[in-house]
């Protein structure tokens, strides 16, 4: 991590009388400081990496002085097993990870926390990167609630309601003996908002204040017969616990409304949405007051089953917003009406559509279905109507007057990814004959991109770390080797040992490229046990990858610079076609340009200030030679390696062009001499702070090759006088 | 804020009736993170209750990305402990100001219907930042953006759209500080200028860069400042006396055909020589005569215009003698110091990437050794892998000697195996276009248009050529010399240049050439004479 979070930290230092301003994760930690956590554990993933982040960067400061231990899990199983420590002992503990992924992860240490029960409380913030923007597989996390009973909370985005369900969160742990998840929606993670913060409280036991001895209870075990005990004590305990403590302490949240004879069910996480529709729709007012009452769920999972029965008993139709297939809410909530024989009409999938984020324009839609189809009693239904009719016109007229849809703009490396080159690589060592297509069991991280434009490579994606034991079943069938894709995140979390283990194990005969860029680069660059950082982690701390594969017993172990494009294609064509058996690896080591970038910009722009000489390395195309082919972008896709106008009257089409966006790593150079595409790029190294002989070796060279017709007379005239200058100084 | 203007009860200003919405569409790594924080901090700083949220996830880098802001312009302390409902989506029909860093995105907003004429104000650069689908077309596949502009006009309130790249250039800063000087010189946004200034003094990075960003987008937006000059293109230099070509030129040719040629005629000569320019002006006359006869006149001497672009083109292929020549020109240096941005006083050291291979060897040998080496290289595919890699440092001397002793070759050229080669397939193309010409225009002009797949260097070329060859042979030939409607033969050319531009392995071109789209029946009979 080549981030501060200096002013994070301070944020959370704030305390009784004075406010919090930020995002939402944020706050969520706040909450956890606020709530007298002791141990907090996690696996970064978008959106909630910012949590670990924060806290683990302030371990020696703000976190030891509150004896909180803080620890950067190995993946969302060691996560999880963490809270093991709230089992035996009263000490609440959190952790943290992105959803469903990570829960799937998670899950075989999370039954075993459930099916024990716990006698601290003990959180589990997830974050639900469901729907737009969402980079993995689209599943709600409520299964995994129900199955395992745990209790699943979905709080509304609204700061202080948020802080104040986390504690709320604790208690209800403790009171149902069952570990709670509270899911954040990942546009709720980056909300900001405001609250009053109260201060912070140290642990009942912590890293300042310790246990004294060990507790030992057969009954907190997963051996029989214990674990038949536990399974009864979450039904006839644990479960009817749970439910008297959201009651009692009004978790859900009923507003009330004056067509009462409809409502609307909502989950927490959705209610903003729920009444931005109805604010549209004319149904409610800016601070939020709904013409139709609302049972908002900021507890999803166990659900109330008499709250729910005395809010729909007075009506004649109630919505359930819930987004997602299968539409646990509607049926259960069906099922209990039905137990309580009331004949509620209820409404749900159907207005919405069953798959996919209810992002604002689905919300309006389907707000504005259930009003006109339950007509409540004494409303005009013709502004409703008017507003969804005026929005099919504006998209149509849109529509019309465009002509035709805007082309889509997938993602990409970054410019100077260190990733790119290797697909490139990869890309020109399928054009050799004795290579051909390859199947390529691709991985997540990063790297996932090269399936989109203008790469194209990656066959199968099937998990983290999880690319070299994807390829088991499909390796055997192919005449020629098999690639594998594996980040150096994805090699720590579980690669190493479901991948490359299984691997020598099986004695597999294929190829495994490690993506050794030094950081979780997708996650937000957090650092891993192999991260060098540039050379500033002191190296008796760093564990090699490259010893642990070794260490498994593979012998064909190859570190390469992934710059060196032609060097890489080179040992790609080896490893795909050497005689020798057995695991292949290929090490592709450089590091994440955006936190290489962060850690030198600083340091440049000092010794620029400083008058030192720095060399600044850019990149270009020829416009006079480029013919405009383009075949350099499908080899790179770089962002700054774009199109241009063509300069010249007689080409018709555009030309390549670097934008300013260049960090100079070489790439547009390299491919175009690995793949021998054309003589157009060209490399300009530029002497920043030229010192005497720079200047003295440049008035040297411009004189001969002026001569020789190679400068303009002024431009040799322009180095001479500037040269004079810089010899002065 | 209309809501705003409802005026006082009881002394006390009434609260607005709702929020301030705006969305800003920006693309990865443009900052738009930073500068959401820049109007929300303003916002704080004010006291007004204010929300944002953004979804930047899997859309990192040159990925679209959004961010949305809710501001309720009434301090807090007006609120009497109630906080408004804010939103985690810009909703269609609900939004006061949309921004967009890119011209294609705010096509994007406009699509999803967030900008609407009662309340909605556009703001969005004009310039253009190419997705990764517009620019790695063979040929041309940016989106056109017309109808945007227009679509922009006719669907906001007020659509303000500027070029704020170049804004951000000649400032040397970046784009996010200047959108946000225009959000605040637009007027449209709740905030005083001081407060979004503040904002970004009290973030502390880059501060002076920012501000300097930040003054240009709000004094350019409010007509105080005109948008800065582009610098003019460095001029190409004269390639010698050409005044009697141009002078045969503007008595021979029509006037529409002018411009493209004498650009044609000034790239032959400055390729070759004299000589050189003046059988340019003979071939171009046979397409002319050919344009004539077949009502040229009437269509502006398209056929003329087209063909002697191409011809151009062709005639001044790109061989290593002519790479060197560009690359060791003066104007060339100085286009390189001002492309990477290198200051007065600042050395530049160039570096070229060369690699030929046997063909560029063999284009420059006499005919018959550059056709036994081609010969000899095809019978084994592992010698077409042999490359000289050459980097060149042009501006040093050794270098730029290098490059200078292979542009003086030059005189060499018209003795060489590729020069021979390229003539008799411009010749057998010229004839092609000359009696496609008697049979319909529109197939003349496919075919005067066919040369371009002839692109690119090394493989590309390779490729490009068999393209060119494989639909020149198949289609073009028997269409210029066949009877009958032409329509058919005009379409399938169309389609065989376009999906051959389509994709570089050929696999469109392939398609296209297997099942011809539909070409009428009597056609397909002319096809077989």
């Amino acid at each position: 991590m080549e981030r501060s979070f200096a002013k994070e930290v301070e944020l959370l230092r704030r305390g009784d009388g004075e406010y919090f301003e930020g995002e939402g994760i944020l706050a969520i930690t706040k909450g956890l400081l606020q709530s007298g956590v002791s141990y907090v554990g996690g696996y970064q993933g978008a959106p909630v990496s910012h949590l670990m982040d924060v806290l683990t960067s302030d371990s020696k400061g703000l976190m030891a002085e509150l004896g909180v231990h803080t620890e950067v899990c190995a993946n969302e199983a060691a996560a999880a097993a963490m809270l093991a420590a709230s089992i035996n002992y009263p000490i609440r503990g959190a952790v943290t990870w992105k959803s469903t992924v990570g829960t799937n992860v998670a899950a075989d240490a999370l039954s075993n926390v459930a099916s024990a029960g716990v006698v601290g409380g003990a959180l589990i913030i997830l974050g639900e990167d469901y729907g737009e923007g969402a980079s993995i597989i689209q599943e709600r996390t409520h299964a995994f609630a129900m199955k395992c009973s745990a209790w699943l909370m979905d709080p509304r985005p609204h700061h202080p309601r948020m802080v104040d369900l986390i504690e709320k969160g604790f208690e209800l742990s403790e009171a149902s003996h069952t570990p709670v998840m509270v899911e954040f929606r990942i546009r709720a993670c980056h909300v900001t908002g405001r609250f009053a913060t109260k201060d912070n409280k140290p642990g009942r036991f912590s890293t300042n204040d310790k246990l004294e001895k060990p507790v030992f209870d057969i009954g907190r075990i997963a051996l029989p017969p214990a674990t038949y005990e536990q399974e009864k004590k979450k039904v006839e305990e644990r479960f009817p616990a749970a439910i008297d403590f959201i009651r009692e302490h009004k978790l859900n949240e009923v507003f009330p409304g004056k067509y009462d004879d409809v409502g609307i069910v909502c989950l927490g996480g959705l209610y903003n949405s729920v009444i931005r529709g109805l604010q549209q729709l004319g149904l409610a007012d800016v601070f939020g007051n709904s013409d139709i009452p609302i049972l908002c769920l900021n507890v999803t999972y166990p659900l109330v089953d008499d709250e729910i029965a005395e809010f729909c008993a007075t009506k004649r139709s109630v919505l359930i917003v819930e987004e997602g297939f299968p539409e646990y809410h509607e049926q259960a909530i069906n099922a209990l009406l039905r137990k309580a024989d009331l004949n509620t009409e209820i409404v749900g999938k159907g207005v919405f559509p069953k798959a996919g984020e209810y992002q604002a324009e689905v919300m309006l839609r389907g707000l504005a279905g259930f009003i006109e189809g339950s007509v409540p009693k004494g409303i005009d239904l013709e502004p409703v109507s008017a507003v969804v009719a005026g929005l099919d016109k504006t998209k149509e007229t849109a529509a019309e007057m465009l002509g035709k849809p805007v082309p889509k703009r997938p993602p990409g490396f970054c410019t100077g990814c260190p990733e790119r080159p290797v697909f490139s690589a990869i890309k020109l060592v399928q054009r050799e004959e004795d290579v051909g297509e390859v199947h390529i069991s691709a991985d997540i991280g990063c790297h996932t991109f090269a399936a989109l434009p203008p790469f194209g490579l990656g066959n199968t994606v099937t998990g983290y770390g999880l690319g070299l034991a994807s390829s088991a079943g499909v390796a055997p069938h192919f005449n020629g080797r098999t690639i594998s894709i594996m980040g150096d995140g994805g090699f720590w979390h579980n690669g190493l040992s479901s991948g490359i283990s299984g691997a020598a194990f099986n004695d597999h005969d294929s190829v495994l490229v490690i993506m050794a860029n030094g950081y979780s680069s997708a996650t937000g660059q957090q650092r891993l046990p192999s991260t060098t950082a540039g050379g500033s982690v002191p190296s008796d701390t760093v564990m090699p990858m490259e010893r642990a594969i070794k260490g498994l017993g593979v012998k064909w172990v190859r570190k390469q610079y992934t710059y060196r494009v032609g060097k890489m294609k080179k040992l790609l064509h080896e490893a795909l076609t050497t005689p020798e058996k057995g695991l292949k690896v290929i090490i592709a080591e450089a590091e994440c340009q955006i936190a290489k970038q962060r850690r030198l910009r600083p340091l440049v722009r000092k010794a620029l200030d400083a008058g030192n000489r720095v060399v600044r390395t850019r990149f270009g195309v020829d416009e006079d030679t480029c013919t405009g082919d383009h075949s350099c972008i499908r080899l790179s896709g770089c962002p700054s390696l774009t199109v241009k106008p063509n300069p010249d009257p007689l080409r018709k089409d555009p030309i390549a062009h670097v934008n300013n966006g260049c960090v100079g790593c070489g790439l547009c150079g390299e491919v175009a001499d690995a793949a021998v595409l054309c003589p157009s790029f060209y490399r300009a190294d530029i002497v920043q702070n030229p010192k005497g002989m720079d200047l003295f070796l440049d008035k040297w060279r411009k004189s001969v090759i002026g001569r020789l017709g190679g400068y303009a007379n002024g431009a040799v005239a322009n180095g001479s006088a500037a040269g004079g200058n810089g010899a002065a100084r | 804020m209309s809501a705003e203007a409802n005026g006082a009860s009881n002394g006390a200003e009434a609260l607005p009736e709702r929020t301030f919405t705006m969305v800003v569409g920006a693309l990865g790594g443009e900052g738009g993170g930073v500068l959401t924080s820049w109007i929300v901090a303003a916002a704080e700083s004010l006291g007004f209750p204010c929300q944002s949220t953004s979804i930047p996830g899997v859309a990192q880098r040159t990925g679209a990305t959004t961010y949305y802001i809710e501001i309720y312009p009434a301090h807090h302390d007006r609120l009497a402990g109630r906080s408004p409902t804010m939103a985690l989506y810009a909703t269609p029909g609900n939004m006061d100001v949309v921004v967009t860093s890119e011209l294609m995105e705010a096509g994007r907003a406009l699509e999803l219907g967030w900008v609407t004429p009662d309340r909605t104000t556009l703001i969005s650069s004009s310039h253009r930042v190419y997705s990764i689908l517009e620019k790695s077309a063979m040929g041309d596949g940016r989106f056109e953006a017309s109808d945007l502009i227009e679509t922009a006009n006719h669907l906001a309130r007020r659509a303000i759209l500027i070029d704020m790249d170049r804004l951000a250039q000649a400032n040397g800063t970046v784009i996010n500080a200047v959108i946000l000087g225009v959000i605040a010189g637009s007027g449209e946004v709740p905030i005083p200028a001081e407060a979004f200034e503040k904002a970004i003094e009290k973030t502390g990075v880059a501060v002076s860069g920012n501000l300097r960003g930040f003054k240009a987008g709000f004094d350019y937006v409010r007509g105080d400042i005109p948008m800065p000059e582009e610098p003019p293109p460095v001029e190409r230099g004269a390639p010698g006396d050409i005044g009697a070509l141009l002078a045969r030129l503007e008595e021979s040719f029509p006037p529409e055909t002018h411009r493209i040629l004498r650009d044609g005629v000034r790239r032959a000569v400055d390729y070759q020589n004299l000589a050189y320019g003046a059988r340019y002006l003979d071939n171009a006359g046979k397409i002319l005569a050919a344009d004539k006869a077949n009502g040229g006149a009437e269509r502006g001497f398209g056929l003329t215009v087209e063909g002697g672009r191409y011809l151009a083109l062709w005639m001044t292929y790109e061989d290593i003698i002519r790479v060197a020549a560009l690359k060791s020109r003066p104007e060339r240096m100085e286009r390189v110091r001002r492309e990477v941005g290198a200051k007065a006083e600042e050395p530049v050291v160039v570096t070229e990437f060369l690699k030929p291979g046997y063909d560029e060897i063999a284009s420059v040998l006499p005919p018959a050794l550059g056709r036994a080496l081609t010969r000899w290289k095809e019978k084994k595919s592992s010698r077409q892998k042999f490359h000289v890699a050459m980097r060149v440092k042009t501006n040093t001397v050794f270098g730029y000697v290098r490059l200078w002793g292979l542009a003086k070759l030059r005189f060499w050229r018209p003795y060489s195996y590729r020069f021979a080669e390229e003539w008799s397939e411009i010749e057998t193309w010229l004839e092609a276009l000359e009696s496609a010409a008697g049979r319909s225009y529109e197939l003349a002009l496919e075919i005067a248009e066919l040369p371009n797949l002839r692109k690119g260097y090394s493989d590309t070329h390779r490729r490009g050529v068999g393209n060119y060859r494989k639909v020149f042979e198949e289609l073009a030939r028997p269409a210029a010399t066949a009877t009958g409607d032409p329509a058919g033969a005009v379409t399938a050319l169309n389609a065989a240049r376009t999906a051959a531009l389509a994709d570089p392995e050929g696999d469109a071109l392939r398609t296209v050439l297997v099942a011809p789209p539909a070409p009428p029946e009597e056609n397909r009979a002319q096809a077989a004479e």
